[in-house]
């Protein structure tokens, strides 16, 4: 579970707060989304989930940030990333560099939290099967597709069991092919239970896995739903998010879309939607 | 990565750090004792185990390469300008060849020999990756392992970024085939800028992937690889490490000269 309490951040390097009064609850097992425009806060919003905010980025901060009741301020990062794992948006800038073959890129976490041979052995072989990687194996990770690179990071990630995930535009870099290997996995990601926050732009992938959406425009939280209300809300325009492709065709359709019927946010609903 | 020979000799198999001592003691007896004749000695033994590695082609190409212009360097300014009198062979103009210039060339260039062909052996049969994990577990800290390691994939990574990059320019239009090599270094010359600031701009988010997973964690460290090794390459450590302080010892007594 993640715990925002009335959270307000600047970084060091200015005085304006990117992100103000935040105060939200993601409990456990929830796959929230997060989108909001370009400049948003939505990273800070990321960073500041996962510790790195204050322990790396410093900066000055009101009320607090706290994962499974432990607030993140007064965790030490060693301890703190073994329960929230963070995800970056560029696959290639997560390759350690340290390591040789994907097999090795996988198990760098749990050798740097001196786990022992035997368990490193089982949890990284079994994260290759789960993602479905296994033929990867003794592959340089700087040989790989951006899509496989990133399920690479995810899986290094994942190994080390946190209870939460963070991941911050995961599929922004990547074509639509990478796009559909990163939301494959997060679909399975989510059959385990973790608590994952996912700030992503591709808002009709987000609408197929997301169980909650949070709209972040200038700093602060707008909106805070179920994807079929968030997504499809007219103000989302308003504030630079945009809307799917589905909403945009409904609300374009006029009168050809069922009156009284919400506006579609998925392929399937908009589909349903039409066909009556 | 460049050296590696992949493998599976007894010599690939053994211990990353009984090859490392090996390579160490090699080296730390052909500079204790100064007899001309003593690293030839020392490369002699060399061989007979690179032999049994399967890896003599690679070894005596990459010898002949990197050691040839340091044979030619090393007699060239020893045996001209050797600073020391003697017994003179010949005269080139103004200066002269001496026996002891030639004789402090071959002891120096076979001393460079066994220097770089120990560590060629090392490198040839040892993957990289394995060598780090070994002596990060001897303690050595993991930001030393992480800096080879980084670096000896960083020229794929370098290539991979100027290659975006000279394409992202070649589309606005900047000329960089054809031409004689000055021209060529020339119109390099717009990638050096974003190369470095990207690389520096990726820097942080490296840090912050490597925080994410556990890199500043204090404690030590375990490997995902079986470094193997046993007993007798234990006491095969001790006995090297005893022939190289029995060299040294020798040097200091002045029992060899």
């Amino acid at each position: 579970m993640i715990t925002f309490t009335d959270f307000t951040y600047a970084y060091p390097t200015s005085d304006a707060a990117v992100l103000r009064g935040i105060a939200t609850e993601i409990p456990d097992g929830q796959l929230c989304g997060l989108v909001g425009p370009g400049g948003a806060g939505k990273s800070t919003f990321a960073y500041a989930a996962s510790g790195f905010i204050p322990h790396v980025m410093g900066g000055e901060s009101t009320g607090g940030v706290s994962v499974d009741g432990r607030p993140v301020a007064d965790t030490p990062l060693s301890e703190l990333v073994a329960q929230v794992g963070l995800v970056l948006q560029d696959p290639f800038n997560q390759i350690s560099g340290a390591k040789f073959t994907v097999r090795e890129e996988l198990a760098f976490g749990l050798e740097n939290l001196g786990l022992p041979r035997a368990e490193i052995i089982a949890r990284v072989d079994d994260m290759l099967d789960r993602l479905g990687i296994a033929a990867l194996r003794d592959r340089s990770p700087y040989e790989l597709s951006g899509g496989q690179q990133q399920l690479v990071a995810l899986g290094s990630v994942l190994v080390m069991r946190p209870s939460v995930l963070v991941l911050d535009e995961p599929t922004s870099q990547l074509d639509p092919a990478g796009t559909r290997l990163v939301f494959g996995a997060l679909d399975e990601v989510r059959r385990t239970g973790i608590t994952v926050l996912l700030v992503e732009h591709k808002l009709e992938q987000l609408a197929g896995v997301a169980d909650r959406v949070l709209v972040l425009a200038g700093g602060e939280l707008r909106l805070d739903g179920p994807p079929e209300t968030v997504l499809a809300d007219p103000r989302l325009a308003e504030w630079g998010v945009g809307g799917t492709r589905f909403t945009e065709a409904a609300r374009r359709a006029g009168d050809r879309w069922p009156a009284g019927r919400p506006l579609p946010v998925t392929l399937d609903a908009a589909v349903e939607g039409f066909a009556r | 990565m460049a050296f590696y020979q992949a493998g599976d000799s007894r010599v690939h198999r053994l211990n990353p750090v009984t090859k490392l001592v090996f390579a160490l003691v090699l080296i730390i007896a052909a500079f204790a004792i100064n007899v001309v004749w003593w690293p030839a000695v020392l490369w002699l033994v060399l061989l007979p185990a690179v032999a049994a590695s399967g890896v003599f082609r690679p070894f005596m190409s990459r010898t002949l390469r990197y050691f040839i212009p340091f044979i030619a360097l090393i007699f060239l300014a020893q045996g001209l300008f050797y600073p020391e009198g003697g017994p003179v062979l010949f005269h080139l103009g103004p200066l002269s060849v001496k026996v002891n210039g030639l004789l402090f060339a071959a002891q120096t260039a076979l001393r460079l020999l066994v220097l770089i062909d120990a560590f060629l052996f090392l490198l040839l049969t040892t993957h990289p990756g394995l060598l780090m994990s070994a002596l990060t577990e001897r303690g050595m800290p993991p930001n030393i392992s992480y800096v080879v390691s980084a670096t000896l994939q960083i020229i794929p990574t370098f290539r991979a970024r100027a290659q975006g990059i000279l394409q992202a320019q070649r589309a606005r239009g900047l000329d960089t085939g054809g031409g004689g090599p000055i021209r060529r270094t020339r119109s390099l010359v717009p990638l050096v800028a974003p190369l470095v600031l990207g690389s520096l701009t990726d820097v942080e988010e490296r840090a912050v992937a490597m925080e994410a997973r556990a890199f500043g964690a204090p404690g030590r460290r375990t490997s995902l690889a079986e470094i193997p090794d046993s007993a007798a390459q234990k006491a095969a450590r001790w006995l090297m490490w005893a022939f190289a302080a029995a060299t040294l010892v020798a040097n200091a007594l002045g029992v060899v000269s």
